[in-house]
């Protein structure tokens, strides 16, 4: 365990009055070598401001223009915003990228924290189990895309045939729009569980066992202790794990686009993959970046109130 | 103190009672659970090193290591693989060198400026690639590298950026000033104390954030997909992708390309999970 890991735990320390209190949890600044600390951040600054300050400034202007990869075309103002939202495809795409977050958020919530549970008991060999369950979230996606692919894609998959030899016919995962959606997210969940796993875990190794001892002794059963204790004492955990894990799906490209593609039918095309097929296979570079932009503002406003959340979160 | 000793042997005795007669029992059915899920888990992985073994449909023969043979040796893969590792390994040096200053400064310098620094790597962070990857694009095809690794490594320097200096910081945080303090003493300046005795002592927190911008550059596909346009200048992500395009259901070949792409990051991870922290990144999160 490095000490980058355990950082949930000194951060609730830090906020319980029984811990060290908040002075300790940080060094204090410095004072000295102004000069010094602008030139230690300078190259970053001018990274960022070339390679992300620039395109998002650029991406703006291009959003007010009806442009294509070559040229910057006529100014239309907010036209591409408005046409946005009249496209019936974008609120197709908008209602996916709500359910594929959704369910990924909560899909992968909800098993890394009852795996987090388990490994939190006595299990022989559970080093080895949490190494092993971490191994989805460090594959790369190209390569578990082609593995989901080789498991469900065509009628001889061995996921089909199991389907089929279970008694449900022939069933085509990726043929059918809504049975595509599905395992878009369920591939998403398996993607990131390990995530909130890792995140559930660290949280829950700060919680002091003496919590759980007196509130036994108040005689508090199971649930009781899991809804009154456990999961106030991670919740600002849970809140980060949250925010980051919506950040991720909203912005996900690979995992939908090298299972389906976006289809059948759109089915499984989120806001993203629409915005890279209207710039880079329609060429509609202005009308792409407006919807880039107007999923990127749900997500900044989603990210905000969640935030707030954390804030609240005091553990007493 | 007296009173909780005083209770403890009750509760436990009770507790106990009130549990499964056996311990040692239930400890084994979670186990069984653990590794029920684990091996179902586990499938599209072990698929992926099963299949690999399977020959090329082009040549035959026995199950073995030929289809690594004929994807090292008849298709572009081991031009991918090298593509690979030269971008991945100057973008984590890079990324390194350049995150760590600043999260140094981010850690230390605790001022207005510096949090709303810090406030701007997070919303530099939850931008999606998408925005930004479009004007890139044309800046970089008017400077001659769109189609090449040269202007992907610095994409990806950009793109591992924010949380790279997140992370550094968030390590920054847990090493006491006392020890700078006592360096400048010493007649230490403020950037010799940060190369000597910060970063010294920082290698757990340097490992974190190599591998994090490791990760990220060794399995990005948009990007790739996006600049790269020549067969010859592909990383393994955009190849393996391809190459499953064009070859469906030969599984073998597929796989084999799969299983090197796999290789450098479960060697990675294996070695040196202790330093594999995503904790670190809520963690820096949630003090901001």
């Amino acid at each position: 365990m490095t000490s980058t890991m355990l950082r949930p735990a000194k951060r609730l320390h830090g906020t319980s009055p029984a811990g060290r209190g908040s002075a300790g949890r940080r060094p204090r600044r410095i004072t000295r070598g102004g000069v010094t600390l602008t030139a230690l951040v300078a190259p970053s600054i001018l990274l960022l401001l070339l390679l992300n300050a620039y395109p998002l400034i650029n991406a703006a202007v291009q959003a007010l223009h009806n442009g294509t990869l070559i040229g910057e075309g006529p100014y239309v103002g907010l036209d591409n915003f408005a046409k946005a939202l009249a496209d019936p495809a974008f609120w197709k795409a908008a209602q996916f990228t709500l359910v594929f977050t959704l369910t990924g958020v909560f899909g992968s919530w909800v098993i890394g924290l009852a795996l987090a549970l388990l490994m939190r008991t006595k299990i022989p060999g559970s080093g080895i189990f949490k190494v092993l369950l971490l191994l989805p979230w460090v594959v790369p996606v190209v390569v578990s895309a082609t593995s989901w692919n080789w498991l469900v894609a065509t009628s001889s998959s061995p996921v089909p045939i199991l389907a089929k030899a279970l008694g449900f016919g022939d069933v085509l995962f990726l043929a059918n729009p809504a049975l595509a959606a599905l395992t878009v997210c369920v591939f998403k969940v398996w993607i990131s569980f390990p995530f909130m796993m890792l995140m559930t875990s660290a949280a829950l190794s700060s919680v002091e066992p003496a919590v759980y001892e007196a509130a036994r002794i108040d005689g508090a059963t199971k649930k009781q202790m899991f809804t009154a204790i456990t999961l106030p004492l991670i919740a600002r955990s849970t809140y980060i794990s949250w925010i980051l894990m919506t950040i991720f799906c909203v912005n996900d490209f690979p995992t939908i686009y090298l299972l389906t593609g976006g289809g059948p039918v759109d089915a499984t095309t989120s806001l993203v993959v629409l915005a890279y097929r209207v710039v880079f296979q329609n060429f509609k570079t202005g009308y792409g970046v407006a919807i880039a932009f107007l999923m990127t503002f749900v997500l900044i406003v989603v990210s905000v109130v969640l935030y707030r959340q954390i804030r609240k979160s005091v553990i007493h | 103190m007296s009173s909780s000793t005083a209770i403890r042997p009750p509760a436990t005795l009770a507790a106990r009672g009130r549990k499964t007669m056996d311990p040692a029992r239930g400890q084994w059915v979670r186990f069984t659970i653990l590794a029920v899920v684990t091996a179902i888990v586990l499938v599209p992985v072990g698929a992926v090193f099963l299949l690999a073994l399977q020959p090329p449909v082009a040549t035959g023969g026995s199950v073995g290591f030929a289809s690594f043979v004929y994807v090292l040796t008849q298709t572009a893969t081991l031009q991918w693989l090298i593509n690979s590792l030269w971008v991945t390994l100057v973008t984590v040096i890079a990324a390194v060198a350049v995150a760590a200053p600043a999260g140094y400064v981010v850690s230390r310098g605790r001022n207005r400026l510096v949090a709303g620094y810090s406030l701007l790597l997070f919303i530099v962070q939850s931008l999606p690639v998408i925005v930004s990857v479009i004007p890139l694009f044309i800046l970089f095809a008017n400077l001659g590298l769109a189609d090449s690794l040269i202007g992907i490594t610095i994409i990806y320097v950009g793109g591992t950026l924010s949380v790279a200096i997140w992370m550094m910081a968030a390590y920054f945080d847990s090493i006491p000033i006392s020890l700078e303090e006592a360096a400048w003493m010493d007649g230490c300046s403020v950037f010799g104390s940060f190369l000597r005795v910060v970063l010294r002592n920082s290698l757990p927190g340097v490992l974190s954030t190599a591998i994090f911008s490791f990760l990220v550059c060794w399995n990005d596909y948009l990007i790739a997909v996006i600049f790269l346009r020549s067969n010859d200048k592909f990383t393994l992500p955009v190849g393996l992708q391809t190459f499953f395009q064009q070859n469906a259901t030969d599984w073998g070949p597929v796989m084999a390309v799969a299983v090197i792409m796999l290789l450098p990051p479960i060697l990675v991870f294996g070695c040196l999970s202790r330093y594999f922290s995503v904790g670190g990144i809520g963690g820096s999160l949630a003090g901001q």
